[in-house]
């Protein structure tokens, strides 16, 4: 595998990873290193190189207090069930959709696009209507239903992409030598699909966690989450610090995350996408 | 999930009548809540602007006066401009960044490969409301940039803060991974020895790119585009705190119409003219689904 | 709809939740929403919510601090679904919102009436500071003009309009304002102006004589001004887009001059944002326009008698010396209903009364013109 690959290689020295890998340290990194620096900065002012005067006090404001585990506690809850609920229910549909032929399915597929295309200010009453009448305002269940509902594109638009993309003629093979369809498709199929409904995962996971506006109108004042937290730190402090501190406190589960992030959509996933 | 002879006989034109069941009920459920909670609102909220009180303030009756208020508005139209060249540029420079980025990432192994795509990912963790600041920090006037400059005995840059480019590179940054992620996955379905196999028959990068790549990876391309562009063109908070005042992006402009200006009947009328513009976009994802899925199974 | 229509459907909106309305119950928490500046909810916290709770004993009040621009309207809008289908909206107070959002609030009886609440303290209001009978104007805070004295001598600061215009074209790039929707500050700079072209006379304006004709060539005047400053501002007409966000160009740096908040540029020097250097004046021909927070409560509210009794409670003397002494802030009474040695002791630094500028319909065209009339003039390369 390994010979191949450096065989198939598209530039002959590994210069260009570490090109790209530098040029992106300084571009993804560089600012959050200044956001970062900022956090220990209590005195920063033009042209100065470095902060003039550091220190830890912003540090000890944000981690003293209790209510920053309890909403990071709230908040991974929150996009744990959310995911696993979004995965649930929108694979299957993904699939019906990339495979199956049912009266409406373009319409129908096209209708999800509406969670994402359409302002949500203008529909906040009608909405809120909605989740009063349940009883769901000020609760768990109601945000993990406003956030599911905001899950729905993505759990379903990329998977349906990846399911088409399966080599048919595997799944044919596999039924030639008597393999049963849930058999074909737990073996065959989903291994090949599985890099894309990871990146789904992956995206629904990240994108639940710093969903603010629907936890704020279905949630408040009851369901306090780690971002809407955060706006209160930052929107209305004339002191960036707290903010800065707090982001910093958010990579903490971000870097564990990627970390799974790579052995899913990594090269080695990747092999294994492709059945080999 | 029955068998894949469903499909094939639907795209010959034999829908068969299990599969259209099956099919029905396995996206009952997203497609229940997505109606209930989303499109039945939007429904009302395009009403509003059609039924419209007469003249005299009296009688809702059916008009387009909102719309045509829009249409004829050089203010409007200067902002419905700016949102649309905004999406394409950073749309284009997103997918010049992204799909050379992901080809590398899907054929290179090793560390310096982890690294690039570990790096690529990471702006998916970071909100949005802290790009900004750490945008302002860097970028802006007397930024980190500047800061670097003034050191090291340069002039100053041009700052793009609250220019149209500020949001652009906002937008840019933001949305790298989610376009890799997507690129990455689309990527997978390129087996590695048909690519070797073109290399060996002497195809050059270009060519190896134009036919054997980009068709597995067409879909993954329309789909990342569609997300970019939906994301991008109700977005208000790189346009709100990076661009200029005038124009305005659509996200912005039609906040302000809702509460400040305090016309709900105009700012819905900005949401629905922008929601057909996305949905103008997304048509060509749905088109594309529905023309792979009769290729695939023929 | 007329006035009196719209008194009475208040007063329809007030009468029927109060059949429903629950004993004071032991153990109620009250939910105070605010999106204000940290100054302010911190103010709630450390101030108001102690000193309420004491003189109420079983009774919290849950400081809850919402995104500023848009965060207590999604909580209005769900107030006013509540209203609808008869639920709660689990909110008691909003310390500052504008009671014109959302539309068709007022006509629905969303907001209480404050004139009609029976709350012994609303006499003492300022009648400046009203502007609907649904919003308690219970604080104010004035506008003025924070520079860096290191680039700009105290006693060379700008003290009228037409000193401050020339300053402003004689050191090009150096002044930035932000845009009057977002944050106040920039936008009672731009009221000032208006004012300026209307002989400095605030009285022209007020809640009830709006009158859109009218409206577009008063307010002209100050837009061409505006439009005429606009090449000698910050990167040749560049706003900001919000209070913090020139104070941030000021830190850097990056300008001479920005027109700011008086309590949060205090509290900016006070916590090292701002340098030890940063000066503060006011225009002395007629100062620039301040506003009044305006608090409102819902007549749907869970705990609606402990509401409107701390509406009345922030009207007290107790709160308004605090909001003086503690936040820099103007009271939301009359000067004349202060202890009378408070009233000597600011009587040299804090005017008499702040110039206002009417909402509403008022502050809508504001907004608009301006973004229509003076944004797009930009003359970039």
């Amino acid at each position: 595998m390994s010979t191949a690959d450096l065989r198939l290689a598209w530039r002959d020295v590994d210069w260009t990873g570490i090109v790209l890998a530098a040029v992106m340290a300084v571009v993804i990194i560089g600012p959050l290193v200044v956001v970062g620096l900022w956090a220990f900065a209590e005195v920063w002012r033009f042209p100065s190189l470095l902060p003039q005067e550091w220190g830890l006090r912003y540090w000890g404001m944000t981690l003293g207090r209790a209510d920053v585990w309890a909403a990071l506690s709230v908040s991974l809850q929150l996009s744990f069930v959310v995911t696993l609920l979004s995965a649930l229910i929108c694979l299957p549909a993904a699939y019906a959709f990339a495979r199956l032929d049912f009266p409406g399915r373009d319409v129908l597929f096209l209708s999800f696009l509406t969670i994402q295309a359409f302002p949500r200010f203008g529909l906040l009453i009608s909405i809120a209507t909605i989740f009063l009448t349940l009883g769901l305002v000020g609760t768990f269940w109601g945000v993990v239903l406003i956030q599911l509902v905001n899950t729905l594109m993505f759990m379903i638009w990329i998977p349906t992409a990846a399911f088409q993309n399966v080599d048919r003629r595997l799944e044919e093979a596999a039924r030639d030598v008597g393999a049963g369809p849930i058999r074909v498709f737990w073996s065959v199929t989903l291994p090949q699909a599985f890099p894309a409904i990871a990146a789904a995962i992956l995206l629904t996971f990240v994108g639940t966690f710093y969903e603010t506006e629907g936890a704020w109108l279905i949630g408040a004042p009851h369901v306090r989450t780690m971002p809407i937290l955060m706006i209160s730190f930052i929107n209305n402090q004339l002191v960036v610090q707290l903010g800065a501190v707090l982001s910093l406190m958010l990579w903490v589960p971000s870097f564990l995350f990627l970390l799974m992030a790579r052995r899913w959509m990594g090269p080695e996933a990747l092999g294994r996408g492709l059945g080999g | 999930m029955t068998d894949t002879a469903t499909s094939g006989g639907a795209a010959t034109g034999r829908p068969d009548a299990s599969g259209r069941v099956t099919g029905l009920i396995l996206v009952a459920l997203p497609v229940a809540m997505v109606m209930t909670m989303i499109v039945w609102p939007i429904g009302l909220a395009i009403l509003d602007t059609l039924w419209l009180p007469g003249p005299d303030g009296t009688g809702a009756r059916f008009s387009v006066a909102s719309y045509r208020f829009f249409f004829s508005d050089g203010y409007s139209l200067g902002n419905l401009w700016i949102t649309i060249w905004t999406t394409a540029v950073s749309t284009a420079i997103l997918m010049a960044i992204a799909i050379p980025l992901s080809i590398y990432l899907r054929f290179r192994t090793g560390r310096a490969a982890a690294v690039v795509q570990a790096l690529a990912i990471f702006p998916l963790f970071v909100p949005s409301i802290i790009l900004a600041y750490a945008f302002v920090r860097v970028l802006g006037p007397n930024g980190m940039v500047d800061i670097i400059l003034a050191n090291i005995g340069l002039p100053r840059i041009r700052s793009p803060y609250l220019t149209v480019w500020g949001p652009v590179i906002g937008f840019v940054w933001d949305n790298l991974p989610l376009t890799v992620v997507i690129l990455l996955a689309g990527l997978s379905g390129v087996s590695t020895q048909a690519v070797e196999a073109a290399r060996d028959v002497g195809a050059g990068r270009i060519a190896t790119f134009r036919h054997i790549i980009l068709p597995r990876i067409g879909p993954s391309i329309l789909v990342a585009a569609s997300f970019v562009v939906l994301g991008l063109f109700s977005a208000f908070t790189f346009p709100y705190l990076l661009g200029p005042a005038a124009p305005e992006m659509m996200g912005p402009f039609m906040q302000r119409t809702f509460g400040d200006v305090l016309d709900p009947v105009q700012a819905r009328t900005q949401a629905v003219v922008t929601f057909l513009f996305c949905a103008a976009f997304g048509w060509f994802y749905v088109r594309s689904i529905a023309a792979n899925r009769r290729r695939m199974a023929r | 709809m007329d006035r009196r229509s719209l008194m009475k459907l208040g007063l329809a909106g007030l009468a029927a939740p109060a059949l429903m309305r629950p004993a004071r119950a032991q153990g109620a928490t009250l939910n105070m929403y605010t999106s204000s500046d940290a100054n302010i909810s911190d103010f709630w916290s450390n101030v108001v919510k102690p000193s309420f709770e004491a003189a109420n004993p079983g009774v919290q009040i849950n400081v809850v601090i919402a995104r500023e621009g848009g965060g207590t309207q999604a909580i209005a809008e769900r107030a006013l679904a509540a209203l609808q289908t008869g639920t709660g909206p689990l909110l008691d107070i909003i310390e500052q919102h504008d009671p014109n959002l959302p539309a068709g609030g007022i006509d629905a009886g969303l907001w209480v009436d404050w004139t009609k609440a029976g709350i012994a303290n609303y006499g003492r209001v300022n009648p400046l500071a009203i502007q609907t009978n649904f919003g308690l104007p219970y604080r104010g805070s004035q506008v003025l003009l924070a520079f860096d004295t290191t680039k700009l001598g105290q006693d060379e600061a700008p003290r009228t309009w037409a000193e401050l215009v020339d300053w402003i074209k004689a050191n090009p790039g150096q002044f930035i304002y932000n845009r009057p929707d977002k944050g106040g500050s920039g936008g009672n700079f731009v009221r000032r102006a208006i004012h300026e072209a209307n002989g400095r006379d605030p009285s022209l304006f007020t809640v009830a004589n709006f009158d859109a004709a009218k409206a577009e060539g008063m307010l002209a005047g100050g837009f061409d001004i505006l439009a005429d400053l606009a090449p000698s501002l910050f990167d040749a007409g560049a706003y900001t887009s919000g209070n913090a966000n020139s104070i941030q160009l000021l830190a850097q740096g990056a300008v001479t001059m920005i027109p700011a908040w008086s309590d949060q540029a205090l509290q900016a020097i006070n916590q090292g944002v701002l340098p030890e250097t940063t000066g503060l004046v006011q225009l002395t021909d007629l100062p620039l326009a301040g506003g009044f927070s305006q608090s409102v409560v819902p007549t749907n509210a869970e705990n609606l008698d402990m509401a409107i009794a701390l509406a009345d409670f922030l009207l007290t003397p107790e709160i308004q010396t605090a909001i003086v002494t503690g936040i820099g802030g103007f009271p939301g009474v009359s000067w004349s209903e202060l202890p009378a040695d408070l009233q000597e002791r600011f009587a040299a630094v804090v005017p008499a009364s702040i110039p206002t500028f009417p909402g509403g319909d008022w502050g809508a065209a504001v907004s608009d013109g301006w973004y229509r009339n003076v944004a797009p003039n930009v003359t970039r390369d």
